[in-house]
């Protein structure tokens, strides 16, 4: 599903923020990305988004080299992957709903059809009940969730998380991971990027552990 | 990249029917969706947004009242057109009956369009008129006016009326052609300035239609920066970024264009009494030109389509700067 060929990443020219990054992760795998702040999870992610292109090396989802894509197949690239993104990129003029509603919406999909999409991942993450509210009357757990939500409205082949249980209390975060699991279940391809060890440790998929830009360690699911 | 890329067996061409009808009708939807939101975002700020059309509308009422003037130029053109003859003078000794046949080889040249004979008597009859002296050329003996022919050319471009004259004045019996060919020239240039400077002023301030747009338009995204991030991070297309913004620049181009016609229908209607008045003074039948139907649809068409393109330059240049290097 993802491939990363000796990929390197450097930010104006000179700092490098991934180095010699190889690793494969197979269809339907869930996996774990950890390491320091700083270490380059976030890059590692953005490069996968292709919101980033590698300085060197390949980076391939699905076998296509995703730096060859022209900028018009981008979008469509993007909307086979659900995002949770660090700083949840909720817009704040618009109700919970319409924030989950996006992705449908950016596909044309039938109004019916969204409603009732949205509502099923809003059930998921507990947030029904404030369809109507404001991301900014939410708390910062909540507007994560919403996050959560919109990521897996459009049921992508792909999810990749970026820390999505920094905000959450560990019961909550543990429900977050569990319905990762579910989606990874029925054949979801999952990524999540965290340092929450101890949640990590409990859940026991593959970890992949970044250090300074590195791939200091790449532990098989126990 | 997962299953939903393998086609459907069997079912292919009606699925893909019914997903190419669906395609339209979400396209359809969010066409009209973002046209109805772009006008509520405009009318949400109805003083800045009215500003904004106020400034497009001077900005087109200029150059369109010039071609609305040079337009009615054209007409009077038109008409000095048919006017421009050439006076072929025949020799003195010329009979009538000699002057009907070179009046017959006049016509026969192939750049002449029709001619008319004025006989010796004939013209001094219209120059007595013409001066009211008919009493002291009355007295006059012998009538020393040679009979001529007064041709019209079936090209009125100066430089063929010169070359016609040329020949004409080859013909036996011709004694001189004259013409005057210096107004002519003149209202030739005169209207080919006004078409120049038309065009000028036109680029000048279409350019300046754009700008006004434009930089609305870049405010807004501005003002929209985050929002536009986001939906590109989740797969928007750069159309589907770009639509609510080109609407919006429609909006402002159309208002714009209809402020700018009322403009011009006011000021016609505050001058048109004056210069009907002025004309009239001069023994000259004028009023001064309307927009037609189909110049107020060309005047609303181009407002529309700078304010679209406006637009579109604004939400380009900054989506290109986001775009990944
Ligand atoms: N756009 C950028 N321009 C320059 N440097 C950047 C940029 N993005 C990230 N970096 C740098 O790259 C390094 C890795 O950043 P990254 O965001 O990937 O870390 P991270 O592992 O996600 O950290 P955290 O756990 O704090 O989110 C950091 O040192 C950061 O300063
Ligand atoms: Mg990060």
């Amino acid at each position: 599903m993802i491939a990363f060929e000796h990929v390197g990443k450097r930010y104006g020219g000179r700092f490098e923020a991934l180095a010699n990054i190889d690793f494969q992760v197979e269809r339907g795998e869930m996996l774990f990305l950890t390491g320091h702040s700083g270490a380059g999870k976030s890059s590692l992610l953005r490069l996968i988004m292709r919101l980033e292109r590698p300085s060197r090396g390949r980076v391939l989802v699905a076998g296509h080299d995703i730096n060859r894509l022209h900028h018009s197949q981008v979008p469509f690239y993007r909307r086979q992957i659900g995002v949770v993104f660090q700083d949840h990129q909720l817009l704040f003029d618009r109700s919970i709903y319409h924030n989950v509603a996006l992705p449908l919406e950016i596909q044309g999909v039938e109004p019916r059809e969204a409603a009732r999409r949205v509502r099923a991942a809003l059930d998921k993450v507990g947030l029904l009940h404030r369809e109507k509210a404001l991301p900014i009357e939410l708390s910062g757990g909540e507007q994560q969730r919403v996050g959560i939500a919109r990521a897996v409205v459009n049921k992508p082949s792909l999810l990749l998380a970026d820390e999505p249980t920094g905000n959450l209390d560990p019961q909550l975060s543990a429900d977050i991971m569990t319905l990762f699991e579910d989606f990874n279940r029925i054949g979801t391809t999952v990524m999540i990027a965290s340092h929450d060890l101890a949640l990590i440790a409990r859940l026991r998929h593959r970890v992949l552990q970044l250090r300074e830009g590195r791939l200091v360690a790449d532990q098989e699911a126990a | 990249m997962s299953g939903s890329a393998q086609p459907a067996p069997r079912r292919g061409a009606r699925s893909h029917q019914t997903r190419t009808s669906s395609r339209l009708r979400s396209w359809l939807r969010h066409h009209r969706a973002m046209c109805f939101d772009s006008a509520r975002r405009l009318l949400r700020h109805p003083l800045g947004s009215l500003l904004t059309m106020l400034a497009i509308a001077i900005a087109l009422v200029l150059p369109a009242a010039l071609w609305l003037v040079l337009d009615s130029a054209r007409l009077l053109d038109a008409e000095l057109d048919e006017s421009a003859t050439l006076t072929a003078y025949l020799e003195a000794g010329v009979d009538e009956a000699q002057a009907m046949r070179i009046n017959e080889a006049l016509g026969a040249h192939p750049e002449v369009n029709a001619t008319r004979l004025i006989t010796a008597a004939e013209g001094m009859a219209e120059f007595q008129e013409s001066l009211g002296l008919a009493d002291a050329l009355g007295r006059l003996e012998d009538n020393p006016l040679p009979a001529s022919v007064v041709v019209s050319p079936r090209e009125t471009r100066p430089e063929a009326v010169r070359a016609l004259a040329g020949d004409l004045e080859g013909v036996s019996g011709v004694d001189e052609v004259r013409l005057d060919l210096a107004w002519i020239e003149r209202l030739a240039q005169l209207a080919e300035l006004g078409r120049r400077v038309a065009l000028a002023l036109a680029i000048l301030f279409g350019l300046g239609v754009l700008l006004i747009v434009g930089n609305t338009i870049r405010l807004a995204v501005e003002s929209r920066r985050q929002e536009i991030q986001v939906v590109t991070l989740i797969g928007a297309t750069h159309a589907f970024v770009r639509r609510p913004f080109l609407y919006s620049g429609a909006w402002y181009g159309l208002g714009g264009g209809l402020l700018a016609w009322a403009l011009l229908s006011l000021g016609g209607q505050w001058l048109a009494a004056p210069v009907t008045a002025l004309a009239e003074s001069y023994g000259a039948h004028f009023s001064l030109p309307r927009l037609d139907a189909a110049g107020s649809a060309t005047l609303l068409f181009s407002s529309t389509l700078l304010g679209l393109l406006g637009a579109w330059i604004a939400v380009s240049r900054h989506l290109a700067e986001m775009r990944p290097e």
